[in-house]
C-alpha cells in the first residue's frame, strides 16, 4: 500500500487524512447527539413529556415582571451616537493596555529596537482619536436635544 | 553578513518611507475634517484637498524609482528575498498604482464640486482623500492585515460619501444596500484570510504564497481552495462580477452622480489589483503559482465568472432606460472583459515569455475603463440640473445641438466603451483578446482561452447596441424639455475633457501607458532592478 503524499495543515506538512485518527471524536459526537436527541424527545414527544401546567408556569418570565407594551419600540438615535463615542474610547483603552504593559517590560528585548517607533505610533493614534473627538464635539453630539 | 533580524529591522524601520504620500493624504483628510467644523467653506476645502494631493504627487515624483533601489538595498549581501519579509513592498505594481490613484483623486475632486455645499465639503473631500490613500496602498501592502486595512480605507468612506451629498429615498436605499453587502464581503474576505493565515502561519503575502506553492507541489490543500474561493467572492463584490453584482444597478441609480463615478472606478480598481496580488500573479513565487490551472480549478472558476459576468451585464444593459443603471450594467460587463487577463495570467507557466502576461492587459483596460466611465459620469453631472434632471436616456435628446462640445465628448467615451479603433477601449480590448489567443493550448484549459476571446468579441458587439442607442438619442432626437440656460459648473466638463484626451491619446498611441503596465507586471523579476522586464 502506498502512503498518500503529505498535505499542508496549520502545523506544517503532515501525513494525509486518516479516518482512524478521528474515531474517538466520532464516538464523542455520537454520545453528544444521542444525549441531545434524548432530551428533546423526553421533553417534546406527547406521551413521554410530563404535563401539569400551573398559572405561574404559563407566564413569559416565570420569576420576573410581566412585560409592559410592545417590544418593537424605536430608540432615539442619540443613544447610538453616545454608544459609538463610548466605543471609540473603549477601543482606545483596549489598544493602550497591551502596549502599556509590554512597553516598559524589558524582558522581550524589542523595546530597544522598536520602542520609539511604537511610542510615536501610539501618539499618532491618540492624536487621531482626539481629532475625531473634537469633530464630534463641534458637531454637537454631546448636546442632548 | 547581515542577520535575518537585522534585515527585518531595517525593512520595518524603512517601511514608513514607502508610504509617505499616503501619510500626507490621510493627514490632509484629518485637517479637512477639522476644517469642516471650524471654517465650513467649499472653496477652502477644495483648496486644501488639492494642496494635499499636489503634495502627495510631488513626494511621489521626488521618490521616483529610488524606492525600488532602496528596497533591494535592505537585503544586499544576504540570501533573503525582501518580498517574503517586508510589510510594504514598493516593487512591481506599486508605483503605477500610486500614480493612478493620485490622478483619479484630482479628477474626483473636480467632479465633487457641483455636489458639495459649504456644510459638507470638508467631510466629502476628507473621505475622498482617505479613499485615494487606501487605493494607493493596495499596490504596495504585502501583508494580509494591512491589505485588509487598505481595502477598508476605501470601503468605509464610501458608505459616508453615498449618504452625504443628498438625502432622498434613492440615496438611502443606495447607501444601505452598499453598506450591508460591503460589510458582508469584508467579512467573507476576513474569513478567507483567516484560513490562509491558519494554513501557512504567516500574514506576509509573499511568504504566504511561497508556502502555498511549495506545498501545492505535493498535493492540493482543500482548505486553501476554500479560502481562495472566499477571497475571490469578496473581491468579486468589489469588481461587481456576477453573482456578486446585485447591488450595482440600484446603487448607481440612487447614489449621487459624483460618488457613483468613484464607485464605478475605485472599488473595481482595488478589487482587481488586490486579486492579482493575492493570486500571486505579479511577483510570482519561486515554485510557480499557488493556484495553477493544471492542479486546481481556480482559473476555471474565474473563466466561468468572466463569461457569465460579461454576458449578464451586456444583455441586461440592453433593457435599461435609466442612464446610470445602464452604466452600472455596462460596468459589470467590462469587469467580465477585465477578468480575461486574470484568467490568462493564472494559466501561464512560470517559464513562458508571452508578449502579454494578461495582468498588463487587465491593468491597461482598467485605466481605459476608468477614463471612459468616469468621463461619462462627469458629463451626466455636467448636464444635470434642477430644471432638467438627467435620469433616463430620453433626457439626452437634442444635446447634440444644444451642447455640441459635451455631446461630442460623450460620443468619444461611448465609442471607446464600444471598442472603436483609435480609442483606449479598443486598445484595451485588443490587448485582452490577444493575450487570450496567445495563451498556451494545454490541458486542462485546452481551447478555453480562445473560447473566452470569442465570447468576449460577441459581447462587444452586443454592447455596441446600447451605447449607439445613446449616441442616436443625443444627435437624432428632439429634446423633451426646453434647454435650460442655468449656469453650470465647468469643472465636471473640464474633468471630462481630461478623460477624453486620455481616451484618445491612449487609443492612438497605446505605448504611452502599455509600457508602464508591462514593466509593472514582469513575469520574471530581476532582483535589484525590478523595472527591467525580463522577457527575452
Amino acid at each position: 500500500m502506498t502512503t498518500p503524499p503529505p498535505v499542508l495543515t496549520p502545523a506544517g506538512l503532515e501525513p494525509a487524512f486518516d479516518l482512524a485518527t478521528y474515531y474517538p471524536m466520532l464516538i464523542f459526537a455520537a454520545v453528544i447527539l444521542s444525549m441531545a436527541c434524548g432530551i428533546v424527545a423526553a421533553t417534546h414527544i406527547p406521551f413521554l413529556k410530563p404535563r401539569n401546567p400551573t398559572k405561574t408556569k404559563q407566564m413569559p418570565y416565570e420569576s420576573g415582571m410581566d412585560p409592559i407594551g410592545s417590544a418593537r419600540m424605536q430608540f432615539d438615535v442619540k443613544f447610538y451616537l453616545i454608544a459609538i463615542l463610548f466605543l471609540v474610547f473603549d477601543v482606545e483603552l483596549l489598544f493602550l493596555y497591551p502596549w502599556a504593559v509590554s512597553a516598559y517590560n524589558t524582558t522581550g528585548g524589542w523595546q530597544s529596537r522598536y520602542g520609539d517607533l511604537v511610542f510615536l505610533e501610539i501618539l499618532a493614534f491618540m492624536v487621531t482619536l482626539t481629532l475625531a473627538y473634537l469633530y464630534a464635539w463641534r458637531k454637537g453630539v454631546f448636546q442632548w436635544r | 553578513m547581515k542577520s535575518l533580524a537585522d534585515v527585518q529591522n531595517a525593512l520595518l524601520a524603512g517601511a514608513v518611507h514607502f508610504v509617505l504620500p499616503e501619510v500626507v493624504l490621510v493627514g490632509t483628510a484629518c485637517l479637512l475634517f477639522v476644517l469642516a467644523v471650524v471654517y465650513p467653506r467649499r472653496t477652502a476645502a477644495v483648496g486644501l484637498a488639492l494642496i494635499g494631493l499636489t503634495w502627495a504627487v510631488a513626494l511621489t515624483y521626488s521618490v521616483g524609482s529610488g524606492e525600488t533601489t532602496a528596497f533591494w538595498a535592505f537585503v544586499e549581501g544576504t540570501p533573503y528575498s525582501p518580498h517574503l519579509l517586508a510589510a510594504i513592498d514598493p516593487t512591481g505594481l506599486a508605483a503605477l498604482i500610486r500614480w493612478l490613484a493620485l490622478a483619479s483623486g484630482f479628477i474626483f475632486v473636480l467632479l465633487a464640486w457641483p455636489e458639495i455645499q459649504d456644510h459638507n465639503a470638508g467631510e466629502y473631500l476628507g473621505c475622498l482623500l482617505v479613499m485615494i490613500a487606501g487605493s494607493s496602498l493596495i499596490g504596495r501592502v504585502n501583508d494580509l492585515v494591512s491589505l485588509f486595512l487598505a481595502l477598508e480605507m476605501v470601503s468605509i468612506p464610501t458608505y459616508v460619501l453615498l449618504y452625504l451629498p443628498l438625502r432622498g429615498r434613492g440615496e438611502q436605499e443606495a447607501a444601505v444596500k452598499y453598506f450591508l453587502l460591503s460589510i458582508l464581503s469584508s467579512g467573507v474576505l476576513l474569513f478567507g484570510f483567516s484560513y490562509l493565515y491558519g494554513l501557512t502561519g504567516t500574514t506576509n503575502l509573499g511568504a504566504l504564497l511561497a508556502v502555498l506553492s511549495a506545498a501545492h507541489q505535493h498535493a492540493i490543500t482543500p482548505m486553501a481552495l476554500i479560502a481562495i474561493l472566499m477571497v475571490i467572492a469578496a473581491f468579486g463584490f468589489r469588481i461587481s462580477a456576477v453573482p456578486f453584482q446585485f447591488y450595482a444597478p440600484d446603487v448607481y441609480q440612487g447614489g449621487p452622480t459624483g460618488v457613483v463615478a468613484q464607485i464605478a472606478f475605485i472599488p473595481k480598481f482595488i478589487g482587481f489589483v488586490a486579486l492579482v496580488r493575492v493570486l500571486g500573479l505579479v511577483i510570482r513565487p519561486q515554485d510557480g503559482l499557488p493556484f495553477e490551472a493544471s492542479t486546481t480549478l481556480i482559473p476555471l472558476v474565474l473563466w466561468v465568472m468572466a463569461i457569465v459576468t460579461m454576458t449578464f451585464g451586456n444583455v441586461l444593459a440592453l433593457l435599461q432606460d435609466d442612464l446610470k443603471r445602464l452604466l452600472a450594467y455596462s460596468g459589470i460587463a467590462h469587469s467580465g472583459y477585465m477578468l480575461i487577463g486574470i484568467v490568462v495570467a493564472c494559466g501561464l507557466p512560470g517559464n513562458s515569455t508571452p508578449a502579454l502576461s494578461g495582468v498588463d492587459a487587465t491593468l491597461f483596460y482598467l485605466i481605459a475603463y476608468g477614463l471612459m466611465t468616469v468621463g461619462a459620469f462627469a458629463l451626466i453631472l455636467y448636464w444635470n440640473s434642477q430644471e432638467r434632471p438627467i435620469r433616463t436616456i430620453d433626457n439626452l435628446g437634442g444635446l447634440g445641438e444644444s451642447h455640441p462640445l459635451s455631446a461630442a465628448l460623450m460620443t468619444v467615451f461611448l465609442f471607446s466603451l464600444i471598442g472603436m479603433p483609435m480609442t483606449a477601449g479598443f486598445a484595451g480590448k485588443f490587448m485582452l483578446f490577444v493575450s487570450a489567443f496567445e495563451a498556451p493550448v494545454e490541458p486542462p484549459m485546452q481551447n478555453l482561452y480562445r473560447i473566452l476571446a470569442v465570447v468576449a468579441a460577441v459581447n462587444a458587439a452586443i454592447g455596441a447596441v446600447y451605447y449607439l442607442r445613446i449616441v442616436g438619442v443625443m444627435y437624432l432626437r428632439d429634446p423633451l424639455h426646453p434647454v435650460s440656460s442655468a449656469r453650470r459648473a465647468v469643472l465636471p466638463l473640464f474633468a471630462a475633457c481630461l478623460c477624453a484626451i486620455g481616451t484618445v491619446a491612449f487609443g492612438v498611441y497605446p505605448r504611452l501607458i502599455a509600457d508602464s503596465t508591462q514593466q509593472a507586471t514582469p513575469l520574471v523579476e530581476v532582483p535589484g532592478n525590478a523595472a527591467v522586464v525580463a522577457r527575452m
